[in-house]
């Protein structure tokens, strides 16, 4: 499969200021060298708990934040990429390696470049309530992008509106009206229509049913699943929920302190886990049958502070198979079986 | 396009607005007190308006008051209300009704261009503060500090004194000034190509005229509209203030960063996004302080430092009678130089708080809705 | 109400007057838990579970007012009317006999407080008179049998209300008193799976992590050692690795202490982990209550069995309830449910079901099972 995205070595780090002349004291370490592929068509679901750095990832490859270290390759040809990866390799300094990354690796771009790239990226937020403007009308939330892009304006836009909205079940009577008329399924529909209007490859959901309802989750999850096939879109679906994530993504990723430990197709992440804390987070989901209570001791401790993560494997102060080496260094994700990918020097040894 | 279907639209299309304004109006008429506030305020207007017809003007400028010969000659103590002079005279022997009248118009006058010119000042500078944040926000902050700290009352008499009457302005330096500030704005801040070009033509045409042929023009500033000056530039920090407090709130919310990710400018975010969503704790403190405003004003001009004597004005109507305050006996016996101009300053007050917490309990519940 | 039920609601009725008109938020709930029980109560956002058990303690917050069905609670075997008690008698109960712990519990703590302050003044409240003797006996231990601090605590335990008393309680440092409070403290702290606990109790809310801090509340609540604990989803908001930690915790702390628990969630994962009794609500209503296994192996209510379906499954397409919650301003007559209903038939529309015994303890309210007696 070909890949739409690659991101190499990620870094965003947010910066803690303080004393008197409010100096850059600390950072907190979002999102901490992640390497990923995305591939066209795909849905890439991506888990972990509260301040692990998904929803930074999944800004940052959107580029509505700006990284600090790090490549991100968006429908770059495969030769290309190779050819910068060689470089770096064995000339960082080289002139070429500069102005390939300009041309391709959109962490350098800016300005213009970066406006004609937003119509191919778009992203759903969590909470349709905050994340439509209040004091809009539906016609011109969803026609925002439209205008700004310069793609269309006025009746043209009206009318790629309503089609959008078709789309997403609402219709044209929808046009006029406030978001707070809606109901939280319907205004979550609202933003998936705005970020489908001006018809991009790509789309991030930043827990897009976790804000609803339980009854119109579902209705929510096949409407995904219905414009995926219809509009060849590819996916980035972050949740903390796993139940959900198990049942739509094609891929999973799982995220601890800003790096990525584990990363398979879904059935076999979710059948056979390898990562200590892949193991100890999917145990720990409440299984919907009283018949298969686990008498099973939970993952101990709690997650550390993001600005100053434990040195070596961010993970070690509470992994049951902690090793000497795992608090010096940190490992490398390596193929532990077919499209399963791991980080953890117990596992390496093995 | 017929007309009829354009129509429709138009209709439809501002359907849900006016349902939102409606659901206002029905909440303020549930409030006795907000229905007291708009009548009072309705009522000036009136007044306002019928000025002309209510109080014939006495000459070309009917802001200026006239004297009565008749009772000047007779006396130079204030008459009590006649039947010629409904509200009496004054010890110029100028008539209080006539004064009040007129100064109806002399009140919305001062209130609003106050209001409006410190609302002007106070947003764009709140807003670009809480917009870009970091140094920006301190130099701005640190330029309202320095505002805040200077005296209204010895500002407003140091502009009377110091301003002569009529300024020359040389207009082609003012807009070579100002089109200079926004081509570096529209410069730097990149929004789309228009406006940039037409500004920097205008830069460079004035710049032409002001070298070879400056255009001046003079400007005609009434003692009262030197107060008002002074009261604008003492008054718009506390609106830069509250916008930008309101502009921190709102800068964080996701819709913002949607309409980033949708490739919306900056200053487009700001007009359409930003600014919609601040406005309504502002428009209740504008309507609370148009009363204060003109009270302000009648209390300077009480004291001296208003408009000429002989202009129709609330302030300097009280102002008469200033010679009249040490002696009780005569507080009293000439009260209606001064208990009648004050009323109308008090119920004009009035009309306007109890129409601005109206709109505070109408708006708050709106905004919480969301 | 029967010999081992420990609270029962009886056709709840719970109005709230609003601006928008009168929602008819509770319409008719019963509930039943027995002592030692935990019994779930799951249902979707707006269905009425948080207003239920603020009920249960007269904390239904204006313009919301309870205006019918009844609410008995077994007190050390008198039954008591909780619907109808004055103030200051609900207050007792409040916090000493049912405690509650909240979604978010930082913002049920009080910022400016530290954790030792906030349970420190629950355990004043309900329990005062306990330390006060504690703190007798540790300073005549220590040898101060006449110091003026033991006087004034021996006379706080004789004439509490006396203004005397109260002059005299300000005088004193109470030192030994605040000592046996904190140590009480550290030991509750320590009972909720806390890590060092002795500088937990020394923070501010905003210090504790999210788990950190329902543990806190969660101590706080059983610190006056109630029979009965509420919970409204507590641990919605938390992670899911802390999530498994609480269930833990709660589970060990039901065989502690004994209390029962009405654990109020949407999530049918936590009912079927934790749950021994399970009641589902939909709009206003309890449609059905039974055993947990019971429950899950053959639901009755039309409700229920979509609510099960509707659990998203690998592979499978997902499963949703058509239409949408009614609002409860105008709600539909008859059954609640019924326009969304798959088995509707022409009577639930008309007639409300009423909740009867369909197996033995399996209650239903859905007129495929006679809901008309």
């Amino acid at each position: 499969m070909s890949s739409l995205i690659i991101v190499r070595n990620l870094k965003k780090h947010y910066p803690i200021f303080g004393g008197i002349f409010k100096r850059r004291v600390a950072s907190v370490k979002a999102v901490d060298g992640v390497s990923l592929e995305i591939y066209k068509g795909e849905t890439f679901g991506l888990v972990g708990e509260s301040g692990c750095g998904k929803t930074t990832l999944g800004k940052t490859i959107l580029r509505l934040l700006k990284p600090d270290a790090g490549n991100i390759f968006f429908d770059v040809p495969e030769d290309i990429i190779n050819e910068i990866v060689e470089l770096e390799k064995t000339n960082p300094k080289s002139r070429r390696l500069k102005r390939l990354r300009e041309q391709y690796d959109i962490a350098t771009f800016s300005g213009e470049r970066l406006l004609r790239l937003r119509r191919r990226m778009q992203i759903v937020y969590q909470d349709p309530t905050t994340s439509l403007d209040p004091r809009m009308l539906v016609k011109d939330i969803v026609a925002e992008p439209l205008v700004a892009q310069g793609i269309a304006k006025g009746e043209e836009a009206k009318k790629m509106v309503v089609e959008v909205l078709k789309k997403v079940g609402l219709g044209e009577q929808h046009l006029y009206r406030f978001p707070h008329e809606f109901s939280g399924g319907q205004r979550q529909r609202i933003a998936i229509a705005r970020a489908l209007v001006c018809k991009p490859e790509f789309v991030v959901l930043d827990e897009p049913t976790s804000s609803v309802d339980v009854s119109v989750r579902a209705q929510l999850l096949n409407l995904f699943k219905d414009l995926q096939k219809e509009f060849n879109l590819t996916y980035m679906f972050i949740s903390h929920d796993l139940s959900i994530v198990e049942c739509i993504s094609d891929r999973v990723a799982i995220m601890y302190l800003g790096k990525v430990n584990e990363l398979a197709p879904t059935q076999k992440i979710f059948k056979n886990p390898m990562h200590p804390y892949s193991q100890a987070l999917i145990s720990s989901v409440p299984i919907p049958d009283p018949k298969r209570r686990k008498e099973r001791a939970p993952l101990a401790g709690e997650v550390p502070s993001p600005v100053n993560p434990p040195a070596g494997c961010r993970f070690h102060p509470r992994c049951p198979l902690v090793m000497d080496v795992c608090r010096k260094k940190e490992p490398q994700m390596f193929e532990v079986e077919k499209d399963h990918y791991v980080a953890c020097f117990a596992l390496a040894k093995r | 396009m017929d007309l009829s279907t354009k129509w429709e639209e138009i209709k439809v299309a501002w359907e849900p607005r006016i349902k939102e304004w409606k659901f206002m109006l029905k909440r303020m008429r549930e409030s006795p007190l907000a229905i007291l506030g708009l009548a009072i305020i309705i009522g000036f207007v009136i007044i306002a308006c019928m000025a002309p017809i209510l109080a014939p003007p006495t000459g070309p400028d009917p802001f200026i008051l006239k004297v009565d010969t008749e009772f000047s000659v007779l006396t130079p103590q204030p008459t009590p209300p006649t039947v010629k002079h409904i509200f009496g005279t004054t010890g110029e022997q100028y008539d209080i009704y006539y004064a009040c009248i007129w100064g109806t118009i002399n009140a919305f006058r001062v209130g609003l261009l106050v209001v409006v010119i410190a609302l002007i000042i106070g947003l764009v500078l709140g807003v670009i503060a809480a917009y870009y944040g970091g140094i920006i926000d301190e130099i701005l902050m640190r330029f309202t500090d320095i505002i805040i700290a200077l005296p209204g009352l010895v500002l407003s008499m140091a502009l009377v004194i110091a301003f002569p009457t009529i300024i020359p302005l040389d207009i082609t330096l003012i807009i070579l000034v100002i089109s200079a500030i926004l081509s570096i704005i529209f410069a730097a801040f990149k929004p789309e190509r228009k406006f940039l070009l037409p500004t920097q033509i205008v830069l460079f045409a004035s710049l032409l005229l002001y070298i070879y042929n400056p255009i001046f023009i003079g400007l005609n500033l009434s003692r009262l509209d030197k107060v008002l000056i002074s009261l604008a530039i003492v008054g718009w920090p506390g609106y830069a203030r509250l916008i930008r407090g309101e502009v921190l709130r709102v800068k964080n919310e996701d819709y913002i960063e949607a309409a980033k990710a949708s490739g919306c400018s900056d200053l487009k975010i700001i007009m359409k996004h930003i600014l919609p969503n601040t406005i309504y704790p502002l428009l209740i403190v504008v309507t609370l302080d148009i009363g204060s405003i003109v009270l302000t004003a009648a209390a300077l001009g009480f004291l001296g430092i208003g408009a000429e004597p002989n202009f129709a004005d609330w302030g300097n109507i009280i102002s008469r009678s200033r010679e009249w305050i040490s002696s009780p006996d005569l507080l009293v016996q000439h009260y209606h130089t001064f208990l009648i101009p004050g009323i109308f300053i008090a119920l004009f007050v009035l009309g306007w708080n109890l129409l601005g917490d109206a709109l505070r309990d109408v708006l708050d519940p709106m905004i919480r809705r969301r | 109400m029967e010999e081992d039920t420990l609270l029962e609601i009886k056709n709840l009725v719970v109005r709230f007057y609003t601006y928008a008109g009168i929602v008819e938020a509770l319409d008719g709930v019963n509930l039943k838990i027995k002592p030692g029980e935990i019994l779930g109560l799951v249902g979707e956002t707006g269905c009425g579970k948080s207003v239920t058990s603020f009920s249960v303690l007269q904390l239904v917050p204006p313009p919301g007012a309870i205006e019918g069905g009844e609410i008995h609670f077994n007190k050390d075997g008198k039954i008591i009317d909780v619907r109808n008690l004055p103030k200051d008698a609900i207050r007792q109960i409040r916090g000493k006999d049912i405690a509650m712990v909240f979604q978010e519990p930082r913002a049920y703590l009080n910022p400016v407080y530290t954790v030792e302050t906030q349970i420190g003044e629950a355990l004043l409240t309900h329990r005062k008179s306990e330390f006060l003797k504690r703190a007798i006996e540790a300073l005549e231990k220590a040898g101060k049998k006449s110091s003026f601090e033991k006087k004034v605590y021996e006379r706080m335990l004789k004439k509490p209300k006396s203004i005397v008393t109260k002059i005299l309680a300000k005088f004193s440092r109470q030192k030994t008193l605040k000592e046996e409070i904190r140590k009480e403290v550290v030991n509750l702290l320590r009972s909720v799976e806390i890590a060092d606990p002795e500088r937990v109790a020394k923070m501010y809310p905003f210090e504790l992590s999210g788990g950190m801090a329902q543990r806190a509340v969660i101590a706080m609540a059983l610190s006056c050692q109630p029979v009965m604990l509420i919970a409204d989803e507590p641990t919605t908001n938390l992670d899911v690795t802390v999530q498994a930690q609480i269930l833990n915790l709660i589970r060990e702390l039901r065989k502690t202490f004994k209390s029962s628990i009405l654990y109020i969630t949407h999530d049918l994962g936590v009912i079927a982990e934790l749950c021994d009794r399970v009641a589902v609500m939909y709009a206003g209503n309890v449609v059905e209550t039974a055993d947990v296994y019971e429950l899950f192996e053959s639901p009755l209510h039309p409700y229920t069995k979509a609510l099960l379906e509707s659990i998203p499954r690998p592979g499978q397409e997902f499963k949703s309830i058509p239409g949408t919650v009614p609002s409860l301003i105008n709600p539909p007559k008859g059954c609640r449910f019924h326009d969304r209903c798959q088995f509707e038939m022409e009577i639930c529309g008309k007639v409300k079901p009423k909740f009867i015994e369909v197996k033995k303890d399996h209650f239903v309210a859905c007129h495929l099972y006679g809901g008309q007696k």
